[in-house]
């Protein structure tokens, strides 16, 4: 089974080629250049290294979200618009298991996933490891920093912080209460590879059906849930 | 050639078939009008999160519609400028996506050369050159169309669009949004000389290009005033009154280029090309010029995929295609 994976979530683009579960190729790019304009060469690329058609593709993988809105979207319409015209499914991945996958999956290890949600949150996930395997601790959700770090300490165990919230967490969390350390630079970020690991274990659906988990309203229907709330 | 072409620049996603740029084989629109109204405008946000989520279907059924299967389909275009950036994102990056793995050619189109293509589904016998009016909510431009891809912007608004000009005195006036059909069937019960309106120009060089933003204030302070003084304000009047400034300020202006240029045929396009007004206006002005007029059906003046795949193979007749590597943007010169 041919799967090409895409990771456009947040700074850095990158896409990748999996047979099953081994990697074949990999690029990425994180020059701050747009994703609209090198997500889909990269993908375009490495089937061509390759020497694969794109016909050959059984599935495209995608990270869904969280992450950057326009981010997502452009990964999210390119699985699209090669999944209708191959034909084929696509899967789409929460932005932060892809990024637990790509991190240290060791059996034992507990992994802390966050990302910069701004206005004082973070999108998190927590996930330990067990024979290899991920396994979820809590859903992904949007959490303020204290509110985490009741939940680490609830858990008494030393985490590794993963994400470009990673930094902002470590900075946050009263590290006398709570045991963290930043996963190297290498391992840290979300990226295509994570993306393909993650959507192994899962079932693919019809382009039409793939759909984002931005976590969060646009700001017009927060606001304008906020001001039929107060009035 | 058999040309699917997208569409995402705004609040419409769209999806389309055409062949040779004249036959429209399926022509599929979603409208998001229901989820902008209560937010009395476009939300950008709002809008590029719907075309995603609708943007296989109406692929799917555009291709139902024609009685074509994927491997029928000789190019893909699509609409890469100007717009919302987050809603031409969408549409730029599903439809080179698709032009990949079809294994077809990529047709970047401009927006507003869409729009004025519209003429060329809506009237088989057209050929440049004519002048064209595009009228919309985003723009307002007098365009001289030497060929199907050589084209020359003769003047354009400084400010803001016609339409921009209708939606914000609809709002107003509390006629909601969009402004444009709400303004144009109040008029009709209105007298057009109720209300003596300015008609803005541009006094600094080109006679051609427009300004609307002071008619649309003094639309905005007529009805403030009758507001704060408790003054009855006639709205049909003004609603008129406002249908007919707009319309003199375009029509004059589009005469006097197809004058100045000697082109028997003058067209509109875009969303206001829907104002019976100006099509009025324009009708009998073109009537007493003797010129022959073209302004496509209500359907095709809105912003619609067919237009883009009727230009899309223009351009690919001039050579202009993109590979995986093609962008949106928010502004490209015409």
């Amino acid at each position: 089974m041919l799967t090409l994976a895409l990771e456009s979530s947040a700074k850095a683009a990158s896409a990748a080629v999996f047979e099953e579960e081994k990697m074949l190729a990999f690029a990425i790019q994180n020059a701050g250049l747009t994703h609209s304009r090198t997500l889909l060469p990269m993908a375009e690329g490495l089937m061509r290294q390759l020497d694969l058609p794109l016909s050959r593709l059984d599935r495209v993988a995608v990270s869904r979200g969280p992450g950057s809105f326009t981010g997502l979207r452009i990964g999210m319409a390119e699985a699209k618009g090669l999944c209708w015209a191959l034909d084929i499914p696509a899967v789409g991945v929460s932005t932060l298991e892809a990024m637990a996958w790509g991190g240290p999956v060791l059996d034992g290890q507990m992994l802390c996933c966050c990302m910069d949600a701004r206005r004082g949150q973070l999108y998190n996930a927590l996930f330990t490891v067990e024979g290899g395997r991920l396994v979820r601790l809590t859903p992904d959700r949007a959490i303020s920093a204290a509110e985490l770090q009741s939940e680490l300490i609830a858990r008494q165990e030393p985490w590794i912080l993963l994400g470009d919230g990673a930094e902002l967490c470590y900075n946050t969390l009263d590290r006398s209460q709570v045991a963290v350390f930043i996963a190297p630079e290498p391992l840290r970020l979300q990226n295509a590879r994570g993306v393909a690991l993650a959507a192994l274990g899962q079932d693919p659906v019809p382009a039409g059906e793939l759909m984002p988990a931005y976590l969060r309203l646009s700001q017009a229907e927060r606001e304008r849930l906020a001001r039929m709330k107060t009035e | 050639m058999k040309i699917l072409a997208v569409e995402s620049s705004c609040d419409e996603t769209a999806v389309a078939v055409v062949e040779d740029g004249r036959k429209v084989l399926a022509d599929e629109i979603f409208s998001q009008v229901k989820l902008h109204e209560i937010y009395g405008g476009v939300v950008p946000e709002i809008a590029a999160r719907s075309h995603l989520e609708v943007i296989v279907p109406l692929a799917d059924r555009a291709l139902k519609t024609a009685g074509l299967a994927r491997r029928d389909i000789d190019a893909v275009a699509c609409t890469y400028a100007p717009g919302l950036i987050g809603a031409v994102l969408v549409g730029v990056n599903f439809a080179k996506s698709a032009a990949l793995a079809l294994g077809v050619p990529l047709i970047p189109v401009h927006h507003i050369r869409g729009h004025i293509a519209a003429n060329y589904l809506a009237f088989p016998g057209l050929e440049p050159p004519f002048v064209c009016l595009a009228i919309s909510g985003g723009n307002t431009m007098l365009v001289d169309v030497r060929g199907y891809t050589d084209m020359r912007v003769l003047g354009q608004t400084r400010d803001d669009a016609a339409g921009e000009c209708f939606d914000k005195s609809a709002r107003v006036l509390g006629l909601g949004y969009p402004g444009g059909k709400p303004i144009d069937d109040l008029s009709k019960q209105g007298r057009d000389d109720a209300y003596d309106l300015p008609r803005p120009s541009v006094n600094d060089g080109n006679p051609f290009d427009m300004s609307f933003s002071g008619l649309k204030t003094a639309v905005v302070n007529l009805a403030h005033h009758a507001e704060q003084t408790g003054q009855p304000l006639d709205k049909p009047g003004l609603a008129a009154s406002l249908c007919r400034a707009v319309s003199e300020m375009l029509v004059g202006r589009t005469m006097d280029a197809a004058r100045m240029l000697g082109y028997p045929a003058v067209a509109v396009a875009g969303g206001v090309a829907a104002n019976s007004r100006i099509r009025a206006d324009f009708a009998a002005a073109c009537q007493a010029a003797g010129r022959t007029l073209y302004v496509p059906p209500l359907r095709l003046c809105g912003d619609n995929a067919a237009m883009i795949g009727a230009q899309g193979y223009y351009e690919y007749q001039a050579g202009h295609t993109a590979d995986s590597s093609l962008n949106a943007y928010a502004t490209m010169e015409l």
